[in-house]
Order: C-alpha cells, then structure tokens, then sequence
C-alpha cells in the first residue's frame, strides 16, 4: 500500500512537473522558440530584462500594488466578514451570494463602466487606482471564506472577553483573529496573488510606463506584423521566471502556516 | 488730453499681449501602437517637422507599446470617454466601422488641395473611399502572392517561371509535387478559424475575386452571396483538403498557422503557399536575400481559369483624425508629414512592404529592393479587401464556412447554406445572387 | 459604540468600495445586455432598447450552443472531476503519507503549488509548447518513444484544455482539503474502523459530514472560476479549432472585444450569471444540513 502511494507521487510529480521543462529551458537560452530544444545556456535573457525593459520598475510597481492590496484587503475583510457573521439578518446568505453570482459577470462586459468610474475619479494610472480596483474585485468571495471561518468561532468567546471589560473591537483583535490567523493567511495569499498576476484590467487603466506592473511587460515581448502575432519566447519565459520568484520566496516563507491550518479552526 | 491718446493704442496692444500668454496652447494629440517596431523614428520625425512648422502648437505624441488589438480597445473607450486623440493610427479594414460610430473625419477637403495626392494610383483612392469621402491616406500596403519553391519545383520537374494557368493548374502542379518530392508539404492555404485573417485574405477573397464575384456592395450597402461563385471556391477548398489532400489537416488546428506554414516554406519543407506579401521580408532576414532570391518565387493569384491575374490589396494600418478633434487642419498638417515621399519608402524599407505613393517606389534605395518595387507596380491593378462594416463577422463566418468544408464536417452545399442562415442572422439583409 | 453600530460601521468600507467599483459595473453590464451598445459601428453613434431581443437573437445563435455546450463539459471535466476530484485524492494521499511517513510528500506538496501561483499567462505558454504539434514538448517524448505523434489540439482540443485547467487549478482544492482533513478528530476514524467500517465508508460517514460547508464552498468557487477561465484557454487554443474550445467566456470576450458588440456580449454574461446560480443551488442543495 506504502509502495503504490510512493508510485502515485511520483507519477503526480511527473504530470505537474513536465510543461516547466520547457519555461526553464527556455529562459536560459537565446534562441528559444516555442517547442523545447537543448539551450545554449546563458543569462542574456534575464540581463536583457533589467537592462531593456525596464523590468526593476515594474518588479516594484507589481510589488507595492500587490503588497498593498493584500494589507487593504485583509483589513477590510477582516472587519466586514466579522461584522456580516455576527450580524442577525434572515437573508443575510442569500444577500451574500448574490454578491458573489454578480462576480460572474466577465470583464469584458464591466471594462466600459469601470474605465468610465475609474476616469472620472481620475484614478487611472495610479496606484490608488489600482489597489481599490483589486481590493473590490476580490472583497465578495474573500469576505464569504473569511465568514465561514469566523462563523465557526462561537460568540461565546467573545462575550467572554466583554465581561473582561473589552469593547468589540478590541475582542476582534485580541481574541478572533489570533484564532482565524490560518483564515486570515489564506486571505493575504489569494489578495496577493490576485493582485500580482492581474493582466487584464491593467490593460485599461494604465497607460504610462512609469505606472506598469509585470504582466504588461510581456506584451513588449510580443511583436505584431501585419496583423499577426510574434512571440519573443525567450524573453517571455525569463520573464515569467522573474515573475514567479517573489511569489515562489513568499509562499516557502509561509509554508508552514499555510500548511497546518487553514480551515475553519476548532475550539482549542 | 492729447499726450495720452496716444498712449490709448498702446496700453490696449500690451493688455492684448497679456492675454495671449495666458491663452492656453492649442494641443494635438498623436496616437499609436507600436512594440518592438520601426514606426517610432519616423513619427518622430513627422512630430519634429511639424513643431517646426508650427512652434506654437503643443504636439503631444503617445506610443503604447501594445499589441493593435488592446491599443484599438484603449482608443475606442477613449473615445466613448469623448477623450478621444486627434490623430490615431489603426487598421485600414476598419474604416467602415470608424465612418458608421462617427468617429473620423473625412480627410477629402484636405487631400484635394494636396499637391502629393497625385502620386496615389486610382486603386488605392478608391480603397481609402467609403460613401463618397476619403478617409484615410495607407502608406505601407500588403500584397498577396502565391508563393512557391523553386527548387522543389525543379526536383518535381517543374520549370522555376510559374504562372498558374488557373486554379486546375494550382491543384495539378501540388499533385505533381506530391507525387515526386517527398518529405514536403505540396501545398496550403488557410481555412477555418485558425486561418484567422488569413483565412479570409490569403485565400477566400482572392479566390473569390478570381471568380470575378464581389463580397460586397457598396452602393446598397448590403453583402453579397454569389453562391455559385461561392460554389466554386469552396469546391476549390475540399479538393485541396479532402479529395487530393494536397493540404494537411493541422492546417486547420495549429494556433498559429502563418508562422509554421511560413517557417516551412523558408526552410524549404512547403512547396506552395498563398499568403500575405510581408512574409517575404522575414525570409530575407533569415536566409539572405540572394537565398531567398535563388530559391523562393511568387506569382500572381490567377483567376479561376487563368487571366487576369491580380493580387488582393490590404491598406495596412494608417492614420485618421479624429471626429472629437478640434483642430483638424493642424492634425491633418501631421498627417501630410508622416505621409512624406522619403518617410514612406524609408519606413517600408525597414518594415518591408509595398509603399503607396508610386513617387516614393522610385526612390534608389527602394527600387533597388526588386521584391517590393515588383509589389509596388502590381498595386496599381490590386483589387482590394471588401470596404465594409461588419468586416470582422463577415470574416468570423468565412473563417468558419472554408473550415467546414476542409474539415470535411460538411458538405459544400450545406456548408454554403449554413453561412447563407448565419450571414440573415448577422446583417438581416443580404443579397443572394 | 453600541455593538450593532459598530458591526454596520465595520461594513460600511467595504460596501463603499464594492458599490462604487463592482456592483454598479455589474448592474451596467447587465442593463446593456438589453440594449444594443457598441464600441464601434452604427450602434455607437446612438444605441436603442431592445428589450429581451439580444437573448433571442443569442438562443437562435449556433455559436451560442456550441459555447454552452462547451462551458458545461469545460466545467464538468475540469471542475468537478479533474480539480476536485483530483485535490481532494491528493490532499488524502498526502494526510495518509503524513501518517505513514511516505516520502515524497513535500515535493508533490510543492509542486502542486507551484503551478497554481504560476500567473496564467505563463501556463497558456507554457501549455502551448506541450501541445504544439510538430515540436512541442508531449509528441518530443512520443517520438523519442517512436510512437506517432498526437495532434492534440486539433484532433482533441477540449480535453487537452481541460487538461490544462486541471493542472493548473488543482492546488486550492488541495489546499482547503488538506487542511479540513486536519479539524476532524483521529478519535471518530478511530471509532469508524472499530465498527468495521472501510476506508470509503469512513470517508463516505465521517468525513464528508463533517466538511459539508466547506465542499460546498469549495464546489461554488471552482464552478464560478472555471466558468469564468478565459486567459488559459485563450493562450493555448483562441477557442479553436472553429469553436470546440470555446466556452462562454470566451464566446463572451470575443464578442465584446473583437467586434465590440456590448450588448450582445453582456446577455452572454448575465447567462453565465445564470448557470453559476444553477450550479450554486445544486450544490447547496445537495449538502444541505439534514
């Protein structure tokens, strides 16, 4: 039994494993193309990163906006899952669903109004921007995880904590979230995350280069002609390399936390 | 009283300098995509002519280093925002689409008094005109030729001047190959939606022209389905796909088609190939123009059985101003400077393509290229692209009528019919011949 | 502060920011799905109400079905099968590795992971070189083996997506499933063997129970972003060949961003809206508290 789960693991690293093959060959070589082929191995690709394109910048600009965002998000979250989960509403799930079905609704349909919002607030092209874009889009889901978990947290605890002579919110902080840390963690990813590879809504809200975050900076490596497109791979695949570093670092960082708990924590 | 009248005129004449300098500067707004092209030195040198001329004017010059498609999705909410630029530089085939939503200017009063305008062949004035008004000046134009290797021709026994005698010819002279050379493609052309854009340019429309047919009608506005032309085309594609299976199936099924079909024909893996005039300028690149000279070919797309030969004309990507623009005759002023004899033959130098006014195709450095100044000289026949609104729908089911039928999902009568209903449900009114 | 001012100020942020930044585009969206708004084209001069007539005009479409069609079956194998099936065997497979100390666990851990945080666009990349036809990664290794190359994404294209999708999703469904297993005490299995049960049965009467909200938020979640994948699917196949990858977010983005039709591009939004909502009832009915 021991054997066969040791084989499946294998077989399950094999499968997750193989399509970064061709990213990491590629990245190293000058010549790469789509299709995988032995590299002449060099680090021009990356060099050429910093050097042409300005990648620094944008490193910082995904940075802060992906850092702040998470900060923004956690915190509002936070307080409002807490507040939807102690509140007594009868259409209080159903309220919170709907919120999260509207979330359905593709970009592509919203770009227009939210290009429109975002103008007139002059919000385009700054960070500012940027973060509450973000923050919004990802306030239904993560405010209905977050009160998942604080639903299972009974109120008890925190009426304890009142006879102790704390108002609300200090009981929140002194008393909820050291216990819903796994919740919060799972939170501050998926914000970050979300934040990080955001490709499409940049698009229509930033134009200057000093503004630019990552994932634009793979259109430079893109060339149309006459109406067709052509890739530079070598350059697209150093830059994801680039792109996924920070994240990879972050996420070993929190490894252990984010392992152990994430879920709904039981008394303890 | 006397000393001071005559002061009069000049206090006013220092209250009028005094309002001027706080009178803002008239500002022109210049848009444009551009990744890793050769546009930028030219526009800047269009900008820096036209500060010259005009030092008073804030000409502001904006390159979005964007793929077109998300640079057109940036300007046309830009436009809805009433934020338009004055000048912005999108495809040709849009033309129509700019004209309904009322978003260009026509450029005719001002490219009637323009001594320049002469050097443009009737062909072209008549691609750039839609419901009576010019709206928009090409300067770097595509051709479409049928491309073929000579020396896989010389291997099959094939002399290396070829001029299809019409499309039997094509399919006969791909047998021939397939007969004799393995190893190598006999031959493609694009269908399906993989095609893209392809599809429709490098394949349908020149082989719907070489049935003298029309896809649209200018004067009713309306598109137009010949069926039995269509017939013909679309018998055209099966025997190449299905019955002879000249073509290969991944044809219809590669992400990217025109980059691979385009690979293998400079690596000599293909032998017959219709498409854009622009692939042969990545050849040259890549293998030198004395290779590419020796080995690769080009003929004109023939008519179904023969004469005339043509080529199908694209207009490129070109500038317009805007309908939100508050000064268009100094945008118009930019306009005329990029539009330069020297700056069109320079950049289509660089970006290799056929130019469109004939004087810059005589400059030596042009002339020298035989391959463009040949696909200059054949502009003054081209037919061009359908002039249409709509361009992308009807393309969408071109794209997927041609992939029906090479496909073999469907017969050629109801692959006919099935874009018959699909054209009704997109335009509502069409006429079927 | 009273205790409920203080639970409704503690919202008022959040709602501030959703109003302005995600419901009102939302409810625009929806409005234009009954007008025939464009970008482009006589209709953005002036657009005009029409009612429920882009909906008809969406039913009569063949697009539309083969979109539909392929959303349903893009869901059903990515989402439901492939993702959660495959996180929730995984994640067991590592619970039970933990306690039978099998190595390996950690690099499966990680690597699972790994393609989950890799930003999509790099996955379309990514994914496009495995399948490309003449050299891509999948058919280097079937002729290295001397078998005959696969054209995978013509000859099979939804799956090869589907593929994809599960390869790159898998890790949340993993993520939550591997912590849940961790809430519930060792002492019920213990229990459950002593009363004979098996493994399935145990994972059928103890842990499934237990976990009832958590699969349902799991299954809503990933039903709503694999209806909504675009970016993956668009970088491996553009929803070709002809449609058969396209689903309806695509069919969605196609419309709205390459012929610029709006309206009609939001009537095919608000019918995802739709399917997310059926999904979403059947699940909550399904592991609904008896």
């Amino acid at each position: 039994m021991k054997i066969l789960v040791f084989i499946i693991f294998i077989l399950i690293i094999i499968f997750f494993s193989i399509p970064f093959l061709w990213l990491y060959l590629s990245a190293f070589d000058k010549e790469a193309s789509a299709f995988i082929k032995l590299p002449n191995f060099t680090l021009s690709n990356f060099i050429e990163a910093f050097k042409e394109y300005n990648f620094t910048r944008y490193l910082i600009n995904s940075s802060f906006v992906a850092t702040i965002t998470m900060l923004l998000t956690v915190l509002i979250v936070a307080i409002s899952a807490y507040s939807i989960s102690r509140i007594k509403w009868r259409y209080k799930n159903s309220f919170l669903y709907s919120l999260l079905l509207l979330h359905s609704i593709p970009l592509s349909t919203t770009m227009v109004p939210i290009y429109g919002i975002m103008r007139t607030l002059h919000l385009r092209n700054s960070y500012l921007g940027l973060i509450l874009v973000y923050t919004a889009m990802q306030l239904p889901f993560l405010i209905w995880l977050m009160k998942g978990f604080f639903d299972t947290i009974p109120e008890e605890l925190e009426e304890a904590s009142w006879i102790d002579g704390c108002t609300s919110l200090k009981a929140l902080f002194k008393v909820i979230l050291p216990i819903s840390l796994p919740g919060i963690l799972v939170v501050s990813a998926l914000s970050f995350l979300g934040a990080w590879g955001e490709s499409m809504l940049i698009l229509i809200l930033v134009d200057s280069e000093k503004m630019k975050t990552v994932p634009l900076v793979f259109y430079e490596a893109i060339r149309t002609v006459g109406g067709y497109m052509e890739v530079r791979y070598e350059l697209v695949s150093s830059f994801a390399i680039l792109f996924q570093i920070p994240v990879v670092i972050l996420f070993i960082l929190s490894r252990k936390l984010l392992a152990t708990s994430i879920v709904p924590g039981v008394e303890r | 009283m006397c000393k001071y009248s005559k002061l009069i005129p000049i206090i006013f004449f220092f209250i009028f300098l005094i309002i001027n300098s706080f009178a803002k500067p008239i500002t022109i707004k210049v848009w444009y995509p551009d990744e890793l092209g050769v546009k930028p030195k030219y526009v800047d040198k269009a900008a820096e002519d036209f500060r010259k001329a005009f030092p008073d004017v804030n000409l502001e010059v904006t390159r979005y280093k964007i793929p077109s498609g998300d640079f057109l999705t940036k300007l046309l909410l830009a436009i809805d925002a009433k934020e338009a630029p004055d000048v912005f530089h999108v495809g040709g085939t849009l033309m129509p689409e700019f004209v309904e939503a009322g978003y260009i200017r026509p450029l005719t009063p001002y490219v009637v008094k323009w001594e320049d305008w002469q050097y443009y062949p009737k062909s072209i004035k008549d691609a750039v005109r839609y419901k009576g008004h010019y709206y928009t000046i090409p300067y770097g134009l595509d051709v479409r030729w049928l491309y073929y290797r000579k020396d896989i021709f010389a291997k099959a026994g094939l002399p290396p001047d070829w001029k299809p005698k019409g499309w039997d010819d094509i399919l006969n002279t791909a047998q021939r190959i397939k007969n004799s050379v393995p190893n190598v493609i006999p031959f493609v052309i694009y269908a399906g939606v993989a095609g893209s854009g392809g599809t429709v340019n490098h394949g349908y429309i020149p082989l719907l022209y070489g049935t003298k047919a029309v896809a649209y009608d200018v004067k009713s506005g309306k598109y137009v389905i010949d069926t039995s032309a269509i017939k013909k085309v679309l018998e055209f594609y099966k025997k190449a796909f299905i019955d002879l299976k000249l073509v290969p199936q991944e044809v219809l099924t590669l992400p990217k088609p025109w980059t691979t079909m385009r690979e293998k024909l400079g690596a000599g893996e293909l032998a017959i190939l219709f498409e854009g005039g622009w692939v042969y300028g990545g050849w040259v690149t890549k293998y030198g123009l004395e290779n590419v000279e020796k080995t690769v070919g080009y003929t004109l797309m023939p008519s179904e059985k023969g004469a005339p030969y043509f080529t199908v004309g694209g207009l490129g990507t070109c500038w317009y101003i805007s309908s939100q623009s508050k000064n268009p005759q100094l945008a118009w002023e930019f306009i005329k400077r990029f539009n330069t004899r020297e700056i069109v033959a320079k950049i289509n130098i660089e970006d290799p393509h056929p130019v469109a006014r004939m004087d810059s195709a005589e400059i030596p450095e042009f002339k020298a290229i035989k391959y463009l100044y040949d696909c200059t000289q054949i502009l003054k026949q081209a037919k061009f692209e359908p002039m249409a609104p709509g361009i992308s729908k009807f393309g969408n089911r071109v794209q997927l009528m041609t992939g029906r039928v090479a496909s073999g999902e469907m017969s050629v009568d109801s692959a006919l019919q099935k874009f018959i209903e699909e054209m009704k449900s997109d335009f509502g009114d069409v006429i079927i011949k | 502060m009273k205790r409920s001012q203080f639970l409704i100020l503690g919202l008022l942020p959040a709602i501030l920011l959703m109003i302005f930044l995600f419901v009102l585009p939302s409810l625009w969206g929806i409005y234009s799905s009954f007008t025939n708004m464009a970008l482009l084209g006589k209709e953005a001069a002036n657009f005009q109400f029409l009612g429920f007539e882009n909906y008809i005009k969406l039913f009569k479409d063949s697009a539309f079905y083969t979109s539909f069609f392929n959303t349903i079956y893009f869901v059903i194998g990515s989402a439901l099968i492939g993702q959660f099936l495959l996180g929730l065997i995984i994640a067991l497979l590592i619970d039970y590795a933990e306690r039978r100390k099998i190595p390996g666990r950690g690099i499966v851990y990680g690597i699972v992971l790994l393609a989950w945080i890799n930003p999509t666009l790099i996955a379309g990349f990514q994914w496009s070189a495995m399948y490309d036809y003449y050299y891509g990664t999948l058919n280097t290794f079937l002729k290295f083996l001397g078998l005959p190359k696969i054209n995978w994404l013509g000859s099979i294209p939804m799956l090869s997506v589907i593929v994809a999708n599960i390869w790159r999703g898998t890790a949340f469904t993993m993520l939550i499933w591997l912590s849940a297993l961790k809430t519930i005490p060792v002492e019920l299995y213990e229990a459950g063997k002593i009363d004979g049960a098996n493994a399935f049965n145990r994972f059928r009467y103890i842990t499934v129970p237990m976990l009832r909200d958590i699969i349902t938020v799991n299954l809503i979640q990933i039903t709503m972003a694999t209806m909504g994948a675009f970016l993956l699917i668009w970088a491996i196949t553009s929803g070709g060949p002809g449609l058969k990858t396209t689903t309806l977010s695509l069919f969605a983005y196609r419309t709205a961003f390459e012929s610029y039709r709006l309206g009609y591009g939001s009537a095919i939004a608000v019918i995802m809206l739709l399917i997310n909502l059926f999904f979403g009832i059947i699940y909550i009915r399904l592991f609904r508290r008896r």
